[in-house]
């Protein structure tokens, strides 16, 4: 298994675009993908369920923590934390 | 011969098309039945009905974006993610395998994942949980057979009434015309159509009756025809017309790089209503010489707290940045109350919303701060735009409501210099004219305020005490009623002592007949829905200052509205010329 701990620095959040943006860059993957939320304390759910991830509520300063379980786990956690040090496609501060 | 059948114009244009007919209960043709719980199937007819789901939403995704409405677009993709969520299609399955019915299954787990979403302490979660909702709801349509049979070939839609979103789900370019046996001049769907320059007809009694067999129709939104199943020579007759206004639509369009004015030179600004700053790239592309109206709800409605200062701050900007300084934008002051639900304000339930506490007299019942606030961010967007500011305000009944605006204005400019960003020196202040009180005391406002915008929807209604979205009343809400005209006389008059410019920005502003007469009146400036502005600007054109001061006089001596409209009519009508615009002769 492979994780990251990866802060959310870009205005939105995990909400709208940059949701879908991480959920479909985790779907790309065959390895089971989970989110959870450190900043609030939330359960790990499914990474590639937009509505999961939604639910996390994670907003800009939140702190995440991202797993890949499978046998392109290295891969998928490299893509997101790319995602995230791209702001998930949302331009970063303001 | 075809059937005729006579409606109310609406919008003007001609079109003849294959019918598209459209009852709100579904189209019977696509009754279908989901198999029932238990039986082998079940499951899979949900998964095939998400993906169903999925594709419309994505397709919806593509039409919207490709008209420049890149938000909404953003919206209906998220929501065709949502309807094959692994999580939501689980969840939903399981139900089903549980002996429960497919199609209470998925309202059951689009409603708890809405109900996840609610419970989130951040606002705009709140707005993706009706999506969800609103998905869930969708698979249900396709489950059931009730999915709406949209025209698989360019159209002309008949129904009773066309709900906003059945409209926004036809592609563009399969909507031909529109003929309605119920609506009003002001449904939705009329003013869909006249953005989109098709025909519309309301009002057409007995049509979904006649048009129950016919296969195809031929529309006229200037006369309000309607042939059901036109012969030849019908159809080449229509065709004529559709080729006589394509052709004078053409010249119309030719004059867009001119600012409006009268034959003989006489300006009269062309502005653009707009309802967000995306609206812009259209408005501009018409021609409009700037704002005359932008409506700020969009930042106020749907949502569960009031809209933070840096939020409003960077939608005024945009709005101020598209158009720059040599064209102004005039904001409206939130012009809301009692007749939405909005949670933040705590607005207690009216029997009469519309003569209630709503918009500037807010300030005064406990949501001052959300007047200041909103001016603060006029301010700040003024100046990061360097751009000098206009705003109005809504509801003035009184000089002491002028005088509250002037006061929450300073004291917002006070607010925001201390944020230490750059301020413009000024800010254009003005008042909606649209309560009679205002109008007839406006020698007065004139001299605290900077310009009047007359609104005449309601400026009509609460001069003919008439509902406006009441069908009934429809003989009660034509704005070139004399009673009206009258008053408008009366606000210019008021305005001339001050040397204060009269902008109206209701319905009646982009109507080519309405514009003749307010411009005739001494109105200044017509501020209407970028689809109108090539006609007016074609209407007034045409015509010389003496012509209109004699049909503004004719105009305020006659009975009537329908006798006013005929007078602009002819001055619209006469030889040589062929304009485009809607003929409302009749309001019956």
């Amino acid at each position: 298994m492979q994780v990251a701990e990866l802060d959310v620095r870009n205005p939105s959040g995990l909400h709208a675009r940059p949701a879908a943006q991480f959920v479909k860059t985790a779907a790309a993957f065959r390895s089971k993908v989970s989110i959870e939320n450190l900043t609030r304390g939330s359960k790990p759910v499914n990474a590639k369920s937009l509505l999961s991830v939604l639910g996390c509520g994670v907003e800009n300063g939140h702190r995440i923590l991202v797993s890949a379980e499978g046998e392109d786990e290295e891969a998928a956690i490299e893509a997101v934390r790319k995602l995230a040090d791209g702001g998930f496609g949302e331009a970063v501060g303001g | 011969m075809g059937t005729p059948i006579a409606g109310t114009p609406g919008a003007a244009g001609v079109a003849v098309g294959p019918v598209w007919r459209y009852s709100a209960g579904g189209t019977a043709e696509a009754e279908r039945k989901p198999p029932a719980a238990g039986q082998p199937g079940a499951a899979s007819a949900v998964q095939a009905a998400a993906l169903k789901a999925a594709g419309q939403l994505e397709a919806l995704a593509g039409r919207v974006r490709d008209l420049g409405r890149p938000d909404e677009a953003g919206i209906f993709e998220a929501q065709a993610m949502m309807a094959t969520d692994p999580e939501l299609l689980d969840e939903a399955v399981s139900r089903v395998e549980a002996g429960e019915e497919p199609a209470s299954a998925v309202r059951a787990a689009a409603d708890a994942a809405g109900a996840t979403l609610a419970a989130l302490p951040d606002e705009l979660l709140a707005a993706r949980a009706a999506d969800v909702r609103d998905v869930g709801a969708r698979i249900v349509r396709i489950l059931l057979g009730e999915e709406i049979d949209l025209p698989g070939v360019p159209s002309v839609a008949v129904a009773d009434d066309l709900p906003p979103s059945v409209a926004a789900e036809i592609p563009p370019g399969f909507l031909l015309g529109v003929a309605l046996e119920g609506g009003s001049i002001t449904a939705h769907a009329v003013i869909l159509a006249r953005g989109l320059g098709i025909p519309a007809i309301v009002g057409a009694k007995g049509l979904t009756a006649a048009a129950a067999s016919a296969t195809t129709a031929a529309v006229d939104g200037a006369s309000g025809e309607i042939v059901l199943d036109p012969d030849p020579g019908e159809v080449a007759e229509f065709a004529a017309r559709a080729a006589k206004l394509a052709e004078s639509r053409r010249a119309a369009a030719a004059l867009r790089g001119r600012p409006g004015a009268t034959a003989d030179g006489e300006r009269v600004a062309l502005l653009a209503n707009i309802g967000s700053p995306e609206d812009a790239p259209r408005a501009l592309d018409a021609g409009a010489e700037g704002v005359g109206l932008f409506r700020t709800e969009f930042l106020f409605m749907k949502r569960g707290t009031a809209p933070a200062e840096a939020e409003q701050v960077a939608a005024y900007a945009a709005a101020f940045s598209a158009f720059g300084p040599e064209r102004p934008v005039v904001v409206r002051l939130a012009d809301i109350g009692g007749d939405k639900a909005i949670p933040y304000l705590d607005l207690p339930a009216e029997a009469n919303p519309f003569l209630g506490v709503r918009a500037i007299r807010l300030a005064a019942h406990g949501s001052r701060e959300l007047l200041l606030t909103q001016l603060r961010a006029i301010w700040r967007a003024a100046g990061r735009a360097g751009v000098t500011p206009h705003v109005m305000a809504p509801m003035v009944a009184t000089l002491d409501d002028a005088r509250l605006l002037l006061e929450l204005r300073d004291e917002a400019r006070a607010d925001a210099a201390a944020t230490g960003d750059p301020l413009p020196d000024g800010m254009v202040t003005g008042v909606m004219v649209e309560i009679p009180s205002a109008a007839l005391i406006a020698a007065e406002l004139a001299r605290i305020v900077d310009f009047f915008s007359i609104g005449t929807n309601d400026l009509t209604q609460y001069t003919m005490a008439a509902d406006r979205g009441n069908p009934a009343l429809g003989h009660l809400q034509d704005a070139l009623h004399p009673a009206v005209l009258r008053l408008i006389r009366d606000v210019v008059a008021g305005a001339d002592g001050s040397h204060i410019p009269v902008a109206v920005c209701g319905e009646l502003a982009g109507d080519p007949a309405g514009a003749l007469v307010l411009v005739g009146l001494g109105v200044d400036e017509l501020s209407a829905d970028a689809g109108s502005l090539d006609g007016i600007r074609a209407a007034l054109a045409a015509v010389t200052r003496a012509e209109l001061d004699d049909l503004a006089g004719r105009a305020l001596a006659a009975g009537d509205a329908e006798t006013v409209r005929a007078m602009a009519r002819q001055l619209l009508d006469r030889p040589g010329r062929a304009l485009d615009g809607p003929d409302r002769t009749s309001m019956e």
